[in-house]
């Protein structure tokens, strides 16, 4: 990796996922995204071609996939439509609790029935009144005969309503604060479990989001992953694994920005010549593609440390924070490029700011990152 | 059943080709080569033959130079296939046809098979001529332009259907044999990301060059002897205009009086 070359093993999968994103998604993302379709088919096409549990092992019949080929993968998607990757990544969050914090016999029983066919999961860490202060959760946990009693009530939850599982996050002592949160998994099918209706979003409208309401849902000890109070640090430990994707993600949106700017620069004249040749937006294209080149290396070089196995809580939270903040600038360059034609729903790129937005906010929001960047930062001078 | 499947590597659909400076070949440096689209089709059709019969073996087999060669390969391998066989070619000049047909027969000789199935013709040079040579080769019946070859309900006849001034033709076909395909029973498939991965440690058995039967003394071979580029459209007109009708208007006069398209 630090001679930045892909195996040949990675350039076929980013060429398998690059095919699938111009072919599958593509075609569907403008339509998806004007009337907000879930198009489950796409999902399902992209389970069967094992583009969905990217970082479950193999023996429980996932793909088995590095950090760097997840992030392979999931920009070349996101390149095909944001809100589309969202929701077929979507897994990968939600099952990563059980891969980090589940026994052998948990990861068996729960994850070779989910991955056998096409399913979906969903983490429910988020509460109305709290996301990214993940210790203030107030989702009750309470003993219950030989298990728990969950109730409470879980907000943007990415792929709510179609999910069959769901790994939820609960605490047993709210006085306890981020001490008390314990991590369950919850089927869909236990009593109680109430998903909302659809949510209308700004963009990723080809991705699904809605509250889930746990009504005193009974769980057994089982399913609880790990011991009571461990929920807080498995959370976090979940979305060290899962940012650095997100920046793979924003870095595919960014991509997609510039190659629709530039050829529509090439294109479009004014005054007797390409607008390409006008030196305003040459130096727009310029320090466009100067941010998704950053971006990606950044990715890379964070999925790059996590494979190694180590520390990469600094690495990932500069990735997210950097590529979600570049594809917002590199779409609204895109959209000034194509001037009037840009704001018109007609052409892609105001989609992609729309799309863009979302990555400054999920998987903890920017300003989150820049205080674990600032925490992690400060210690090396500690 | 044993059946070969000829793939060729092509330019990927929107690839720029440029000729060379000295205009005798076409530039593929850092052209990407994907397998031709008839192919697919060819190695579809194979599949679904093989999960029709259990037991059927597909080998892939291919000729040309490397790294094109071991991708498309990889790419039949990944996409289902069980074996593959490079027939590697001379570097330097494109194999013209009876190099072509010389060498996949050599592979059939060596992997026997009772049925032989390539595209209708590739997607770059268009010739279509390589399934009917190739039966010619090999001494067995051949046909092209095969729509959807399946086995009829005894599983011992091969049938397929041919498209004609909007008839379908259904015929039988005796094996062992060559068949050119235009499209199989279904659009191929793609690949799965487990079986990409496998298919890169899978091996690939090659039939080097020095290997293949010398050229026989013939009256010559058919080359292409020079590359030009089409020349540069002209710069389009745009006209100026007020309604709808008004640029008809116009169109009509400009094609009539300047293109000369009608009188």
């Amino acid at each position: 990796m630090p001679d930045f070359s892909l195996t040949e093993e990675q350039s076929s999968l980013r060429e398998m996922a690059r095919k699938f994103a111009r072919s599958e998604m593509l075609p569907h993302a403008a339509e998806c995204d004007r009337t907000a379709r879930f198009p489950e088919e796409i999902y399902r096409k992209a389970w069967e071609l094992g583009l969905m549990n990217l970082n479950v092992p193999t023996e429980f019949g996932g793909s088995g996939l590095s950090a760097l080929d997840i992030c392979l993968i999931v920009e070349e998607l996101a390149y095909g439509c944001a809100g589309m990757t969202t929701s077929i990544i979507a897994n990968c969050l939600a099952l990563e609790p059980i891969l980090l914090g589940g026994t052998p016999e948990q990861q068996h029983r729960f994850l070779d029935p989910f991955c056998a066919s096409y399913q979906l999961a969903s983490f429910c860490l988020t509460e109305p009144a709290g996301g990214s202060d993940a210790g203030a959760i107030t989702t009750r946990a309470i003993r219950h005969g030989s298990g728990y009693q969950i109730t409470g009530e879980k907000c943007f939850i990415t792929n709510a309503p179609h999910a069959s599982l769901y790994t939820v996050f609960a605490t047993v002592d709210p006085k306890l604060q981020h001490r008390g949160i314990t991590a369950f998994v919850v089927p869909r099918s236990a009593a109680g479990v109430q998903p909302g209706k659809d949510e209308e979003k700004m963009g990723h409208r080809a991705s699904s989001t809605s509250t889930v309401r746990f009504e005193e849902v009974e769980v057994p000890e089982a399913d609880r992953l790990g011991a009571e109070g461990e929920g807080f640090a498995l959370a976090m430990r979940t979305l060290d694994q899962t940012r650095t994707p997100i920046g793979a993600l924003a870095t595919g949106i960014a991509q997609a920005a510039l190659d629709h700017a530039g050829s529509y620069a090439l294109k479009r004249r004014t005054f007797g010549k390409p607008i390409a040749e006008h030196q305003a937006i040459q130096i727009k294209l310029a320090d466009m593609a100067t941010k998704v080149h950053a971006s990606r290396l950044l990715t890379w070089a964070a999925a790059a440390r996590i494979d190694r196995g180590e520390a990469a809580t600094l690495d990932s939270s500069i990735a997210k924070t950097y590529a979600s903040e570049a594809a917002f600038q590199v779409a609204d360059d895109a959209i000034q490029i194509h001037g009037g034609y840009g704001y018109m729903k007609e052409y892609p790129v105001e989609k992609l700011l729309r799309d863009a937005k979302l990555t400054q906010i999920y998987e903890g929001s920017n300003e989150i990152q820049r205080i674990v960047i600032a925490r992690e930062l400060l210690k090396q001078y500690a | 059943m044993q059946i070969l499947v000829f793939v060729k590597p092509v330019p990927e659909a929107e690839t720029r080709l440029r000729p060379t400076a000295d205009g005798r070949r076409l530039d593929t440096d850092g052209v990407k080569f994907v397998l031709s689209g008839y192919d697919e089709s060819a190695v579809e059709q194979a599949l679904l033959l093989k999960e029709a019969l259990p037991g059927t073996q597909v080998r892939a087999v291919t000729f040309g130079t490397s790294p094109r060669s071991e991708e498309v390969l990889r790419s039949a391998l990944a996409l289902g296939c069980d074996a593959a066989t490079w027939v590697e070619a001379p570097t330097g000049s494109e194999p013209e046809l009876r190099e072509t047909v010389r060498a996949l027969a050599a592979a059939s000789r060596k992997f026997p098979a009772e049925l032989y199935l390539l595209g209708q013709q590739s997607l770059d040079t268009e010739a279509g001529m390589v399934p009917t040579a190739l039966a010619a080769a090999l001494g067995l019946p051949g046909t092209n332009g095969a729509v959807n070859l399946r086995f009829d309900g005894s599983r011992q006849l091969l049938c397929f259907d041919r498209e004609r001034g909007g008839e379908i033709e259904s015929w039988e076909f005796p094996v062992p044999g060559v068949i050119g395909l235009k499209q199989a029973a279904n659009d191929p498939r793609a690949a799965k990301l487990q079986n990409i991965l496998k298919s890169r440690k899978l091996p690939i058995d090659r039939i080097p060059a020095s290997e293949l039967p010398a050229a026989v003394a013939d009256a010559g071979t058919v080359r292409p002897a020079l590359f030009t580029l089409p020349p540069a459209r002209t710069g389009a007109k745009l006209i100026e205009y007020t309604s709808p009708e008004d640029a008809a208007h116009k169109l009509v006069r400009i094609l009539r009086e300047e293109a000369k398209v009608f009188p």
